[in-house]
């Protein structure tokens, strides 16, 4: 037997001891979502026993060894509802998360696309477009850090998740009820390709790399639609005169109506009439009602008062008012100084 | 490297050599294990059928083989042969997937302390008896009912998915 051939033998033995290791430390790992983690050493051996002449035997066969390679696998999951947009908005987002379904740790390439079919115009990606929710905040704030390509591309241990805004403007030209939609996209950087494709040695360790059934790339998209809220505003008067007329003179009384509705397919956000007492006129104290509710003067925590810094005026409180909530009425009288 | 060591080194590896060639003469049955895994490859003509392949890229989710093949080289029949494999704690028994030839199959889902048949191992979980599944079992037995002659063979094979 030659040296070499000695050091070989004595080399084998220190590989399976390595080996024996690393299987007691697999028994006690816990159970993974997404598999048995990339490098786990599977070491099986049988045993046999059997009676010679009524002398029990045991002995061990071979022990056979599979080292677990990476499996890439990844997934976007799009956590916004549909994003509710006016015309030239800007900056509005979309909360996507990425997980990595894979069984080893893995590097993604992160991109946006708004050329999809199905919608009705293409949003505008902001600069930059993406951006991670850093403060975990699941709204886009100034803490949250924007990413940026082959800088800081998410590194997701297995079953690790990331959570990713995409940030985009409205056009001005869309009208209500058109829909937009933009795409994330997450892409393994070992590589993609249709399942059981093979990436020699780029598994983390270096043990080969295996293309999941998700193929190294997942994509979600998400939806914006314009939701313009038209809101119409009539306001009528009546005049009764001291003497049963209808006579604008000076001591009669004119009741204003002043209706607010809502069409279109959004909501208008936290609605408030103002509405000034004419120059020359007297507001009536306590004829303020809303929906032929009495709303008091004073401000206090009913939805209307009488806003007397400056020139007297009218202010009700609509609040969010869409095409359900139906035809507001405001009433209030004055008399003629 | 000194000439002493050398010449204990030789000597370690003829006495490893020695202690193998006893252990070939006493033991009278020669046992393999092999480790493939299976694959499903769709054929020319659209149909899909099962292949094994060598163990090698397997990742979560695959399904390997594991074969034992014994034969008896000695000069007298064995008695009582039983041939137990653990299932590692990755691996999740497939069902139904011992092959037996002429050997009860049975199971263990307390670490090799109690064997079963199938539908007859329990086990007690959160201080309950219930009926054993193949993620519970950790080991997997065949127990030959007959001798296994001189230059008798024999194979044992099941499979396991990669959780």
């Amino acid at each position: 037997m030659t040296w070499a051939s000695l050091r070989a033998a004595f080399a084998g033995l220190r590989a399976r001891a390595f080996y024996v290791a690393c299987a007691t430390l697999v028994c006690a790992a816990p159970a993974f979502a997404a598999g048995t983690p990339v490098g786990t050493v599977i070491e099986n051996t049988a045993t046999v026993s059997f009676d010679l002449a009524g002398t029990p035997t045991t002995i061990q066969t071979n022990t056979t060894t599979v080292t677990v390679a990476e499996r890439v696998d990844v997934v976007v999951t799009l956590q916004s509802a549909q994003v509710q947009v006016q015309p030239s908005d800007t900056n509005r987002e979309l909360l996507f998360t990425v997980t990595n379904t894979g069984n080893g740790s893995e590097t993604f390439t992160l991109s946006i696309d708004n050329a999809l079919a199905g919608d009705d115009f293409d949003p505008i990606a902001a600069v930059p477009a993406i951006y991670f929710d850093t403060d975990a905040s699941g709204d886009l704030t100034g803490a949250d850090q924007a990413y940026a390509p082959g800088v800081n591309d998410p590194v997701l241990a297995a079953d690790a998740s990331i959570d990713v805004f995409l940030v985009n403007d409205i056009p001005a030209g869309v009208v209500n009820g058109n829909l937009g939609r933009s795409e994330l996209t997450a892409t393994a950087q070992t590589g993609t390709g249709p399942a059981g494709t093979e990436y020699a040695g780029q598994g983390d360790g270096g043990v080969d790399a295996i293309i999941g059934t998700t193929t190294g790339e997942a994509a979600a998209f998400g939806e914006y639609v314009v939701s313009d809220a038209q809101v119409a505003v009539l306001k009528a008067q009546a005049v009764l005169d001291p003497f049963g007329g209808t006579e604008p003179i000076p001591g009669a009384t004119i009741t204003y109506t002043i209706t607010v509705e809502v069409t279109g397919t959004g909501t208008a956000t936290a609605s408030t009439l103002r509405d000034p007492i004419p120059t020359y006129t007297t507001y009536v104290a306590n004829s303020l009602t809303l929906n032929s509710l009495v709303l008091s003067d004073a401000i206090d925590a009913d939805a209307g008062e009488i806003d007397s810094a400056g020139t007297p005026t009218i202010v009700v409180r609509l609040g969010d008012l869409n095409l359900a909530s139906g035809i507001q009425t405001v009433e209030f009288q004055v008399t003629i100084d | 490297m000194s000439e002493y060591k050398l010449t204990k080194a030789i000597a370690a590896v003829a006495a490893l050599l020695a202690l193998s060639v006893n252990a070939y003469a006493q033991q009278h049955l020669d046992v393999q294990t092999v480790v493939q895994k299976q694959v499903v490859i769709e054929t020319e003509d659209g149909a899909t059928e099962t292949q094994l392949v060598p163990a090698n890229n397997v990742v979560p989710g695959d399904t390997v083989v594991y074969t034992i093949t014994f034969e008896n080289v000695g000069d007298e029949p064995a008695g009582n042969v039983v041939i137990t494999n653990p299932i590692a704690e990755v691996l999740e028994y497939v069902p139904g997937s011992a092959t037996n030839g002429s050997m009860r199959i049975e199971f263990s889902a307390d670490g090799g302390q109690t064997f079963g048949l199938a539908n007859e191992l329990t086990i007690v979980a959160d201080g309950v008896e219930r009926p054993a599944t193949t993620t519970d079992y950790t080991h997997v037995r065949w127990v030959m009912q007959t001798e296994l002659e001189v230059g008798g063979t024999g194979t044992a094979s099941f499979a396991a998915v990669i959780e």
